[in-house]
């Protein structure tokens, strides 16, 4: 366990908040920008990753297993909503053609 | 807590029972269930505890929400037997998701670390996604539960990168621990900010304020009346006790009073504006919770201000949101009723010829519109006024005025679903009101005109 920990020390911490930002930035975008349900499902997973690394690094830094812990729940809860996320898909796709978000305007902005 | 525990236990006991037994037993257990969730609370009124080594605190404020909230479930699973009763099959499920994610609203009004704030959340948000798309074969049902989804799921996201921020610069998740920090950097910190504003992003989106409103309304038309009703009560009551902890930790710092007061001015100025143009008795309801959520914002906005009379921001929030709860599960009652006498219309019209069909209920309707509006001698009234007096307390008061102006233009959409009660209708039409709903109906009627006159009756 120690190796682990001084493994994710060796690179400084700035590093790792960069690469989670441009992680985060990339689910942003393309939670936002794209219009295939699955294609923005798979975004918002890379949102929560990216706060998953982040967290581990701190954890490693901090040397509180706390972090570590919140890891599992967010992996958890990820789990979760992905499984009620492609259900309702289903669903949607039973009663209407396609995954387009584009085509959800019966209930008008 | 054994009342986490117990509505937990609840909520799979209904599922069961859905397998083995009628759905006639369904609303009577977790109705009784309710009650006992509620005397658990009860005793630990005067010893409040912590829980999972202080992650959870059981504290007055706390259990007061908790108390509130499980009282308007029972009022919802009062009207339960009457909207399933058509409903032959997976009636069990609707009453358990209601019962986990009011656990999920249970720890949100509760946490007492971030952990507990995320976990709160998703508890009480993933069953909504579900029951919003409960009409498995409708198709505007399903949208509105994917849009809830695909929003609700990204405003998390946020919050919890913003989870993550904080963590890196306390190195713990405990509110007090932030607290500390905070008293001790508290300006300028570019860390701290971003962090604090991607958790009251993701808070704000929950409650509804602008610009995280856009789902509002088409969750609230989409879903099920049923559902609607829970989303715009307890959700909402879960949601603000959520938000109050946070602030009540971390106070208010001069970037996120910014931030909040803009937000105020939007959600007032765009709520209540938009409901002004709406037809639809639902999107009417949605838009009115939206222009509610900013006063309630105006109150938290008010956290450290000077506060004379006994007031306290928990306790304005309390009140507001549970008499706000009380109007909005009686008005939705009464928009079944009438829904169901106009062949599934759902425009405002539907109301016409109330007053000569059933008087009374209409003039329970008028009681619950008015304590909406904030007319004198409802409940509705004195909670905009506490909010007023807190807002004047703190220094805001160009904010305050705008809200003033706000209230009295939103009068104006709740007095024309009024005058369209007392119109008589086109062709005679009857309501048919079971004795349930009626029951609930008055109930929520002499609650709104109770709190009116005695408004110490729910305090912290």
């Amino acid at each position: 366990m120690e190796d682990v920990v001084t493994a994710i020390r060796v690179v400084p911490l700035g590093h790792y908040f960069v690469l989670s930002f441009l992680l985060f930035g990339i689910g942003v975008a393309g939670a936002l920008l794209r219009r295939n349900i699955l294609i923005i499902i798979m975004c918002l997973e890379l949102m929560l990753n990216s706060v998953n690394l982040l967290l581990v690094a701190l954890s490693a830094w901090y040397g509180d297993a706390g972090a570590q812990v919140m890891v599992f729940f967010i992996m958890l809860v990820a789990a979760a909503e992905v499984t009620v996320g492609l259900a309702i898909l289903v669903q949607l796709k039973r009663n209407a053609e396609g995954v387009d978000i584009n085509q959800l305007n019966r209930l008008k902005w | 807590m054994s009342a986490l525990i117990l509505i937990s236990v609840l909520g799979v006991v209904l599922l069961y029972l859905g397998l083995f037994a009628r759905k006639g037993i369904l609303a009577p257990v977790g109705i009784i269930g309710l009650l006992g969730v509620m005397a658990l609370f009860w005793t630990g009124w005067h010893i409040p505890h912590a829980w999972l080594g202080g992650m959870l605190e059981f504290d007055r404020f706390s259990i007061a929400f908790n108390l509130g909230m499980a009282a308007i479930t029972v009022l919802i699973f009062l009207f339960g037997p009457d909207y399933y009763e058509r409903m032959e099959r997976h009636v069990a499920e609707q009453y358990a998701l209601m019962l986990f994610s009011l656990a999920g609203g249970f720890i949100l009004s509760a946490y007492h670390n971030l952990l507990m704030l995320f976990l709160g959340y998703e508890i009480l948000s993933i069953p909504l996604y579900v029951l919003a798309g409960a009409k498995k074969y409708s198709l505007r049902s399903s949208e509105a539960s994917l849009k809830y989804f695909l929003l609700g799921s990204f405003a998390s996201a946020l919050m919890l990168m913003g989870v993550a921020l904080l963590y890196s610069l306390t190195g713990s998740f405990d509110l007090a621990r932030l607290g500390e920090y905070m008293a001790g950097h508290g300006e300028g910190n570019l860390v701290l900010g971003f962090g604090l504003f991607f958790v009251v992003v993701g808070l704000a989106f929950k409650v509804g304020a602008v610009p995280f409103h856009f789902w509002v309304p088409d969750v609230y038309t989409g879903s099920p009346t049923l559902i609607t009703t829970f989303m715009a009560s307890v959700v909402k009551m879960a949601a603000f006790a959520g938000f109050y902890r946070l602030i009540a930790a971390t106070g208010m710092p001069g970037s996120l009073a910014t931030t909040m007061a803009l937000l105020v001015l939007a959600t007032l100025l765009v709520g209540n504006v938009a409901a002004l143009r709406q037809t639809n008795f639902k999107r009417l309801m949605a838009y009115s919770s939206i222009s509610h959520a900013g006063f309630l914002l105006l109150a938290l906005l008010s956290h450290g201000g000077t506060q004379g009379g006994g007031l306290s921001v928990g306790g304005t929030l309390l009140f507001y949101t549970f008499t706000y709860s009380l109007a909005t599960v009686g008005l939705f009652i009464l928009f079944i009723i009438a829904k169901r006498a106009n062949l599934g219309a759902e425009h405002n019209g539907i109301f016409q010829g109330l007053w000569h069909a059933n008087p009374w209920l209409a003039l329970c309707g008028l009681a619950l519109l008015l304590s909406m509006a904030g007319i004198p001698l409802t409940a509705g009234f004195i909670a905009k006024y506490q909010v007023f007096l807190l807002a004047i307390g703190a220094g805001w008061l160009k904010v305050m005025g705008f809200g003033v102006l706000m209230a009295l233009l939103g009068v104006y959409y709740y007095i024309m679903v009024a005058k369209e009660m007392f119109t008589p209708a086109a062709q005679p039409t009857t309501f048919v009101a079971a004795r349930l709903n009626w029951l609930v109906i008055t109930l929520c009627t002499a609650g709104i005109l109770l709190l009116g006159l005695w408004p110490s009756l729910v305090t912290l």
